[in-house]
């Protein structure tokens, strides 16, 4: 039994520690420290942009995240605008002007993607309906 | 009406595998992402030449006929291994290259070209990358076709293989 106890822990801590680990790694970024501007504002806001855009080298991570040459040269066009009074929106439109919208993480909610939004709610609300569809007929065949 | 009922999940987890193998099948690259300049007109920009003393200027280089423009750089590795299909469509078709030379040293550039053999009418210098930025380039070797009315009707990004040649040069003809 005491050895049951030590083992699961053991166990406990081991998890604690793993997900400590990805706690702190996972706030990583590829930001280096003579790109940061100045403005703690103005920062922010790039930080905030670079999350939302995608590396089109690397595909799945973000520019912020991204160590790729290309990721760096976004991340520094992306100060310069905001530093030069550029609104998020114009930066964004700016962007996907020259990559697409493949180049924002989150697709945008638009005709083309409705299906892509719109689906997952539709076959939840179906599933709901047939299974209380099903229950209401199960349950008068029991009373019968 | 039970049975009927029962037989609907099948068909259509039939006909979501029918789907997947489908795609699995079909040549296509997934990672493979459409232009967003496709049908638009090209960016204009001014740099510094490779072989000239005037500045490469777009509006100057660009209409009147199909143009090819072909970003590259010596130290790229794939852009050795199109060079001999980016010479044929110079050589052996005719056809206007450009070339954007991406983060590259110019003398380097230069002996490359000496060595290899030159297909470009003209290399922009795009130091910094700022051009390739505008064209919507993520990484060298990229190509693209312009049509007469400096309008982009097509982008490869990667190397032009023998395949690749071959769809460019009926895209060309589709555009004369």
């Amino acid at each position: 039994m005491t050895t049951y106890k030590i083992l699961l822990t053991n166990i406990l801590l081991f998890i604690l520690s793993v997900s400590l680990v990805f706690l702190v790694t996972n706030n990583s970024n590829s930001v280096e420290p003579d790109e940061i501007l100045q403005d703690q504002k103005q920062e922010f806001r790039a930080r905030n942009i670079s999350k939302n855009i995608r590396c089109m080298v690397c595909q799945n991570e973000s520019i912020d995240e991204s160590s790729a040459p290309l990721a760096k040269d976004l991340r520094i066009l992306i100060r310069s605008k905001i530093k030069e009074g550029k609104k998020d929106e114009e930066i964004y439109k700016f962007l996907t002007d020259r990559y697409g919208d493949f180049i924002l993480l989150k697709p945008p909610f638009k005709l083309s993607t409705l299906a892509l939004w719109v689906l997952p709610f539709l076959f939840l609300i179906i599933g709901v309906l047939i299974v209380l569809f099903h229950n209401k007929k199960s349950k008068k065949i029991h009373y019968l | 009406m039970k049975k009927k009922l029962l037989k609907f999940p099948l068909i259509f987890f039939l006909s979501i595998l029918l789907v997947f193998f489908y795609l699995l099948m079909i040549d296509r690259n997934p990672s493979e992402i459409p232009s967003a300049l496709l049908n638009k007109n090209i960016p204009k920009f001014e740099a510094e030449s490779l072989f000239k003393d005037k500045n490469f200027i777009s509006s100057k280089e660009f209409g009147n006929e199909t143009t090819l423009v072909n970003f590259f750089a010596t130290w790229c590795k794939p852009c050795l291994d199109e060079h001999v299909y980016i010479k044929r469509f110079s050589d052996e078709k005719m056809i206007k290259v450009i070339g954007i030379n991406y983060k590259d040293n110019p003398k380097k550039a230069i002996q490359w070209l000496k060595k290899l053999g030159n297909p470009y009418s003209n290399v922009a210098l795009d130091k910094n990358g700022r051009i390739a930025i505008d064209w919507g380039v993520y990484g060298v070797p990229e190509t693209f076709v312009v049509n007469p009315e400096g309008i982009i009707k097509y982008r490869h990004a990667g190397p032009v293989t023998k395949k690749i040649y071959k769809k460019i040069n009926l895209i060309i003809e589709d555009n004369k």
